[in-house]
């Protein structure tokens, strides 16, 4: 199992768009994937889940996955938060 | 033969039968606990209602994309996916499992567990996802009860009767071509349902109180949607009429369409153009067909309400290369966001202060913070490929601002030229002139601004000191007092002067009487809401300017409001005894 503290760093922070990137994204791996935030535990596969954290730009989230594919799932995940979810240019 | 009354969103008079859409499922109270045997059979319901909706919401996310947009259809993409979501149908399929309940049962409970949940989170964009969650499950309990498509007994147009309307709902039943009318007991004059409905040319009427209980499934109705009244099961007396007035609506409406093809010309041979204000890309199509000569104002600020539009440069390009393009080569004006005064958005964060409408709004924020005024200009420069577009800068009070923005511009335009292997296209830089100071301006403005447009509406409150959406004070709100009308002569004047071109894009020029009396100042270049379009042109059409020229002169002598109103009608009249149409049609 890992974890991983990130920042959100986008402007509209884990709003519909950007949250349905995320969950799609966590699909395509084989691990478990959960999101905590606030004392919240939700499953990243989960878009609604995702949409019932709100978390908003400036704030820290944990990213946890275990499974086969654990490390290349932080690892891409951790990717997509830093880019801001491909949506400020 | 009871009548309702609301306000009217769409204009048009429709007869039809009613059904009603009741977006609230009713739990089934005698029989909440199932059979063991019966849970097998509900799952199967669920599965089979969750597959169709699947169904249906992709064929509505392929219709709204290809009629509205792909960022409009984006709402659609989200709720696709929510309907994925493996962890929503297990919630749903356990609660009929564990505690053998109906799918209509275990579905409501759901939905109630995540509005509560959505309902807390105090930002409101999160907030709104409650809306598309319950739209999605109320599209799945409708699929439970497999109906044999509804209104086969009789295919002919329903006027549909609800509560409110989802965007999602509404274009679904809006493109279906079965509804003729609408009519809701909540509802927006600038929702998304309201602005799909003038689009589709469908009448409409909203905040009817009481149209639920009032109205049941099948009563015959007859809408008059130019005054806002709902007939129900009118008398045959009634009927007669209201369908007379229909006839003759309908008339009206033939020969007007028969004047979009006509040059826009003066009884003299005077040309004018006629163009349209949007809001919303697919405002575009309703704009057209109501014959605008191009876009003179196309507000931007509802960007901020379609997800991250407005903080993405290539999305807000492709927004506005859409729009320029089915225009190409008529004229495409885009208005920076004009934000912080009565649209304030929580991207944009700024201090009101106690009175906005004399505060920080617009560029006043926008030169302190660029960020997002960089973006906006840079994906105009982007999307001005087809060079029919303009940028337009609103809220300007020094020309000090204007230096400072047409640096701005110029810094965006080099680096998109740097980004880009062919060079871009300049659009010409214009200004508002709301503020009354910027009047003043105009003589210094020969060699920096390419074009002016007026803000009439807000020239007027500034000028009078009136707030037009005050009740208390909104009966001094008028185009024709005095100061007004001098202003109005001053600016077109100025403009004339160092040879700029000038548009009015207030609500005066869509209005048939200061329509006229811009007309004989000297504009030529109006934009407007599309719907006016037609009977503006209608009227221009049917004078000649030189006369319109010869009575706004006189009215330079009068020193009240309602005495240059009543003149200028008296003075068209005299000579046009059939000008103005007796019966408000819109």
């Amino acid at each position: 199992m890992i974890q991983k503290t990130i920042e959100i760093v986008n402007k509209l922070g884990l709003h519909a768009r950007a949250a349905a990137k995320l969950s799609h994204l966590a699909n395509s791996f084989d691990s478990d994937i959960f999101l905590i935030y606030n004392n919240d535990r939700i499953n990243a596969k989960s878009l609604l889940g995702i949409l019932t954290l709100a978390a908003s730009v400036g704030n820290e989230i944990t990213l946890e996955t275990n499974g086969k594919d654990e490390k290349k799932a932080v690892t891409e995940l951790t990717d997509l938060f830093s880019r801001k979810f491909d949506e400020e240019s | 033969m009871p009548i309702l009354r609301g306000k009217p969103v769409s204009s048009g008079i429709v007869s039809a039968h009613s059904h009603i859409y009741n977006n609230q499922v009713q739990i089934l109270e005698n029989d909440i606990q199932l059979a063991p045997a019966s849970i097998e059979k509900e799952l199967n319901r669920l599965q089979n209602a969750v597959k169709k909706s699947r169904a249906q919401l992709k064929k509505i996310y392929k219709t709204v994309e290809k009629k509205m947009g792909s960022s409009s259809a984006l709402i659609i993409g989200i709720q696709r996916q929510l309907l994925e979501d493996p962890s929503l149908i297990r919630e749903i399929t356990e609660k009929i499992t564990q505690e053998q309940l109906h799918c209509e049962t275990a579905i409501r409970f759901v939905e109630r567990k995540y509005i509560d949940i959505f309902s807390k989170i105090p930002d409101l964009t999160f907030q709104e996802r409650k809306n598309d969650l319950s739209d999605i499950l109320q599209r799945v309990s409708a699929n439970l009860i497999s109906r044999p498509h509804q209104g086969n007994k009789n295919e002919s147009a329903t006027i549909l009767v609800a509560q409110d309307l989802h965007p999602s709902k509404a274009a679904q039943v809006m493109s279906s071509g079965l509804i003729s009318g609408l009519i809701l007991e909540e509802g927006g004059e600038n929702s998304h349902t309201s602005i799909l409905a003038r689009t589709m040319g469908i009448p409409t009427i909203i905040s009817v109180p009481n149209a639920l209980t009032t109205i049941s499934e099948g009563d015959f109705l007859f809408i008059d949607a130019l005054l806002g009244i709902i007939h129900v099961n009118p008398s045959k007396e009634e009927i007669f009429k209201l369908a007379e007035k229909k006839e003759k609506y309908t008339a009206y409406k033939s020969r007007l369409k028969e004047i979009i093809p006509l040059p826009s010309q003066t009884l003299d041979g005077k040309d004018f153009s006629l163009l349209g204000n949007i809001e919303l890309e697919f405002e575009t199509t309703m704009a057209q067909n109501h014959g605008a000569e191009g876009i003179g104002l196309f507000r931007t600020e509802f960007l901020f309400m379609e997800g991250d539009t407005a903080h993405h440069i290539q999305k807000q390009a492709l927004t506005y290369k859409n729009v320029a393009q089915s225009f190409y080569p008529k004229p495409v004006v885009i208005r920076t966001f004009d934000v912080g005064r009565d649209k304030t958005v929580p991207q944009v964060e700024h201090e009101q202060g106690i009175n906005p409408a004399l505060g920080a709004m617009a560029v006043r924020i926008f030169l302190k913070k660029p960020t997002l005024l960089k973006k906006q200009i840079k994906a105009v420069i982007q999307a001005n490929e087809s060079g029919n577009i303009s940028l337009l800068f609103p809220m300007i009070t020094t020309i000090e601002e204007i230096f400072s923005l047409k640096a701005m511009v110029s810094e965006c335009f080099d680096q998109v030229k740097k980004e880009r292997s062919h060079p871009p296209k300049r659009p010409p830089f214009g200004i508002m002139v709301e503020v009354p100071a910027a009047i003043k301006l105009i003589p210094f403005l020969k060699n920096h601004v390419d074009f002016f447009s007026v803000g009439s509406n807000d020239l007027t409150q500034y000028l009078l000191a009136v707030d037009r959406n005050n009740s208390e004070v909104s009966a001094l709100y008028t185009p024709f007092h005095p100061a007004l009308v001098e202003a109005l002569f001053e600016i077109v004047a100025l403009c004339h002067k160092i040879d700029k071109p000038v548009t009015v894009c207030g609500e005066m020029a869509g209005k048939s009487v200061s329509a006229l009396m811009l007309l004989g100042m000297g504009y030529r270049r109006f934009s407007m809401n599309p719907l006016a379009l037609m009977e503006i042109k209608r009227i221009f059409t049917h004078v000649h300017a030189s006369y319109a020229a010869h009575v706004v002169r006189q009215i330079r002598r009068l020193p009240s409001a309602s005495m240059i109103e009543e003149y200028l009608i008296e003075q068209f009249l005299k000579k046009y005894p059939d000008l103005f149409i007796k019966q408000p049609f819109f």
